[in-house]
């Protein structure tokens, strides 16, 4: 029996590789979606070229894209922050929305009593409280009792979805807006408590930016900030050394446990911040219809392609924010917008799978053995 | 085997190896880590093909694809890591991939036969016994019962003793030259002089990937051999008297400590240690060694009994207090416990002072200092095949070892405490460590060196105590210590108890 293709693990993966194959996984993704689209009998090209102009093709689209873009930085760092530490928070979406939840539920409870700068900053620490307290649910058995967090933050999603929901169609709920008489809708809040767009900062920035508020500038400076905290500090040192080996970790003094929860609650909080800054940002309101669209998912998806890295989270957030921007579009050339979802889904398949790409070299058999030991191909 | 060529990377491992292996023999192959010992056997067992070269069986041309080809042409191999499910039970095991199961091969047959074998060549195993539930040894026997049930005619075992108790080893060459009496041949690598003497027809030594040299085994003194194999005379680290002894800088008082099982691992153990003196810990895996050392470094908690480092009580203190009381730790899992697998040497290094200055300034970490400390160390240390960004699970066993020395020595410390320190490490790479040890205790450190070695700690330690059963059973100073009598208490007095 003669194999046609080894596989052997990479030692050090060179850069290029670990931008290419993402850039593959991409690329790959719009194949398949280009085979989909061309068997239902649209234009590949038409569908593509739409939905390129309508995420980059205009500043009003542009600014749209990067609008999208802002939660799914914030749950891409969730998830990223997480499952580096192999904590597997799932639940990015429900912190997401138990953000939102206390947020707008902070905003409407202050009303116009408190000084706008302030009341922004209490609504969004509000929001990202919400998102830590969610993911305490999960991460306290998790330490304590060794529950799987997979499924109970999987699960307290459910929860927080139809609480949110309870919340805005509940007759006597403060979240309930009571001039809502067609669809109850979530209770508008306070302007002191809504983010800056930056056109209402820099006037002449209105006409570039349109709607985008100050939001994506906290989602990237929180990002950034995540990232000195994990490649530069000491915690941050014991935090990557606990997700590489907790036996190694728990022997050098890393106190293990506490460092994974700590992780769980920024991961959810980092969700919470999210759902904080939609809510005092773009919708103004807890409005249920644009929050749950899957963004907590979503961010997974980001965080696979940034392959964890929290700087590398922006601009895949980006990507996937105008694919989320382009799909409503598509329908105006009659193409169901869950084109734009499918393609998400694509993306993450070849994602995941590229990542065997980044560990393993895959060649032919007559140069490279198939287990190598590795110490003794890496010494000498 | 004629001419074999195999490279990894770009490096030979083997290079031009010819090997002759005769009916009935066993035959020894001798090396350092690393000098293609293990890859030559890996070629003949079909787990690699060489780049060049044949394999010839029973003067036939033969070309394996994998080991299930090998197998089937009556190679089989050993390896290191068992290959063995440990939920089944042995008679399953033996199943396992064999062709004739189920139709033409019961499980009565197996059973019968797995007992047959076993008292043909004195190895009995039950066969109806869960492989967890087995000793390592035990475990051993279970891979050569596979192969011989396969009517493997060459048996290739990758160092079969390093896992096993002196005892063990014995039971296993006995075993071994009565397989050789009933017509199989045995390749048996190993870096142990003495017992390729004690088993062994032929010796065949390994350097740099090439044979250097064959030798019927009765002609060949320990000390040609080791020159062979290392290239040069060897100088077997001995202790030059006592280094003069201080205070009690390691105080161990009635400790008492659960295994992972809840069940009492360490049962009233006190021992002190003084600056400048090296106390071996002599015992058969799995007697308390594990639950001692976890205690003294905080990573298991006493359940009664205190620990003091350099005359402070830190029972109840945390690791990271420990370590900075003074405690130099070297675990005996490099990887996963001593060393972070998926970092740098670079990080590793710093991973015991990574909290304080100089690595941390301020709020945050100094990346120069993590850069200039780790060239400094891995220059001072030789650590070899480094490279950035190369996460250390790539490095050679030795090389890991010396990461990892590097680290525990370089920071200011008053107890060293290291667990089979030399354990699968190649003869230069062990003869530093030795080499270590003693200067730490010429320098005034307090050692506790555990490990099954027992070569290793007679030549080491100022004093040495035998653990049984989680108890110290027998203290020995360096003068009266005999392998004879520490091997008896390891063993609890009886033939069996080491099994």
């Amino acid at each position: 029996m003669t194999r046609r293709f080894i596989v052997e693990p990479r030692g050090v993966a060179d850069s290029w590789v670990k931008l290419a194959v993402p850039v593959a996984s991409v690329v790959a993704a719009l194949v398949l979606g280009a085979i989909f689209l061309a068997i239902t009998g649209n234009s590949v090209i038409e569908v593509y070229a739409k939905m390129l102009k309508t995420a980059f093709g205009s500043w009003r689209g542009f600014s749209e894209t990067l609008v999208s873009a802002t939660p799914l930085i914030l749950t891409g760092l969730a998830a990223a922050v997480a499952f580096k530490m192999l904590v597997w928070n799932i639940g990015g979406e429900g912190q997401l929305l138990i953000g939102a939840v206390l947020a707008s539920g902070v905003a409407i409870m202050m009303g116009d009593n408190v000084p706008a700068v302030a009341a922004v900053v209490l609504v969004i620490s509000a929001g990202a409280v919400g998102g830590a307290l969610w993911a305490g649910i999960a991460a306290a058995p998790r330490v304590y009792l060794g529950t799987n967090e997979i499924i109970t933050t999987l699960m307290l999603n459910f929860i927080a979805i139809n609480l949110m929901n309870y919340l805005v169609f509940g007759s006597f709920s403060p979240w309930r807006d009571p001039d809502a008489t067609q669809f109850p809708q979530g209770r508008p809040i306070s302007d002191r408590a809504r983010l800056p767009e930056f056109g209402e900062l820099i006037p002449g920035l209105k006409s570039f930016l349109h709607r985008l508020d100050l939001g994506f500038v906290i989602a990237v400076v929180v990002a950034i900030l995540i990232w000195v905290v994990l490649f530069r500090t000491p915690w941050g040192f014991g935090y990557r050394v606990a997700g590489d080996s907790a036996g190694a970790a728990r022997y050098a003094g890393v106190k293990v446990s506490r460092t994974f929860f700590a992780t769980f609650l920024m991961s959810g909080a980092a969700a919470g911040l999210a759902g904080g800054i939609m809510v005092a940002g773009v919708l103004g309101k807890m409005d249920p219809r644009s929050l749950e669209l899957g963004l907590g998912f979503t961010g997974i998806i980001v965080a696979a392609l940034a392959r964890l890295n929290p700087v590398v989270v922006i601009p895949v957030a980006i990507l996937l924010g105008a694919l989320i921007n382009s799909g409503p579009a598509l329908q105006s050339i009659g193409v169901p917008s869950s084109t734009a979802v499918m393609l998400q889904g694509a993306i993450l398949i070849f994602a995941v799978a590229g990542e065997f790409l980044i560990r393993n070299r895959i060649r032919r058999p007559d140069a490279v053995p198939t287990e190598v030991s590795e110490a003794e191909g890496a010494t000498a | 085997m004629r001419g074999i060529n195999k490279s990894f990377y770009g490096v030979k491992a083997n290079d031009d190896v010819d090997f002759d292996l005769g009916v009935g023999e066993v035959h020894a192959l001798l090396g350092e880590n690393g000098a293609g010992k293990s890859t030559m056997c890996s070629v003949l067992a079909g787990l690699y093909r060489p780049d060049s070269g044949e394999i010839l069986l029973d003067g036939e041309p033969v070309a394996f694809g994998s080991p299930k080809d090998a197998l089937a042409a009556g190679v089989g191999m050993v390896y290191q890591h068992f290959r063995l499910v440990m939920n089944f039970t042995v008679a399953e095991n033996l199943a396992l991939g064999h062709p004739d199961v189920p139709t033409r091969l019961s499980e009565k047959d197996l059973v019968a036969k797995a007992h047959e074998l076993g008292d043909r060549y004195d190895f009995p195993v039950d066969p109806n016994a869960y492989v967890w539930q087995l000793s390592v040894g035990q475990q051993q026997r279970v891979e050569i019962l596979k192969l011989l049930y396969r009517e493997a005619r060459v048996l290739i075992l990758d160092e079969p003793t390093a896992v096993l108790t002196p005892q063990e080893g014995e039971a296993l060459f006995r075993t071994m030259r009565l397989m050789a009496e009933d017509g199989r041949s045995l390749i048996f690598v190993s870096h142990k002089l003495n017992e390729v003497k004690a088993v062994s027809d032929r010796v065949t030594v390994f350097r740099d990937g090439r044979v250097v040299g064959s030798a019927d085994t009765v002609d060949a003194t320990p000390k040609d051999l080791a020159r062979m194999m290392v290239g040069r005379d060897l100088d077997l680290p001995k202790r030059s008297g006592s280094a003069d002894r201080g205070a009690v800088v390691l105080s161990v008082r009635d400790l008492a400590v659960n295994d992972d099982r809840g069940l009492e691992g360490l049962r009233g153990v006190s021992i002190d240690i003084r600056q400048g003196e090296v106390v071996g810990i002599a015992g058969v895996a799995g007697n308390g060694q594990r639950e001692l050392t976890h205690a003294i470094a905080g990573l298991r908690a006493p359940t009664a009994g205190t620990v003091e480092l350099g005359g402070k009580d830190v029972t109840s203190r945390t690791v990271a207090h420990r370590i900075d009381a003074g405690l130099a730790y070297v675990p005996q899992s490099r990887l996963g416990v001593g060393l972070a697998s998926g970092l740098t040497a670079e990080e590793n290094l710093a991973l015991k002072g990574y909290r304080k200055p100089p690595y941390a300034k301020g709020r945050l970490l100094d990346q120069d200092v993590f850069k200039s400390r780790g060239d400094k160390l891995i220059d001072d240390f030789d650590v070899r095949g480094v490279r950035p960004g190369l996460p250390v699970r790539l490095l050679s066993g030795g090389n890991l070892q010396k990461v990892l020395f590097a680290r525990e020595v370089s920071q200011d410390h008053i107890v060293l405490m290291a667990r089979s320190p030399t354990r699968g490490l190649d003869v230069g790479a062990t003869e530093q460590v030795r080499n270590q040890i003693l200067a730490e205790r010429d320098a005034g450190i307090g050692v506790l060196l555990v490990s099954e070695d027992l070569d290793e700690l007679l030549s080491l330690s100022d004093r040495i105590l035998v653990f049984y059963e989680g108890k110290v059973v027998g203290e020995f100073s360096a003068e009266e210590a005999t392998p004879e009598e520490i091997g008896l208490l390891m063993a609890g007095h009886t033939e069996e108890g080491a099994a």
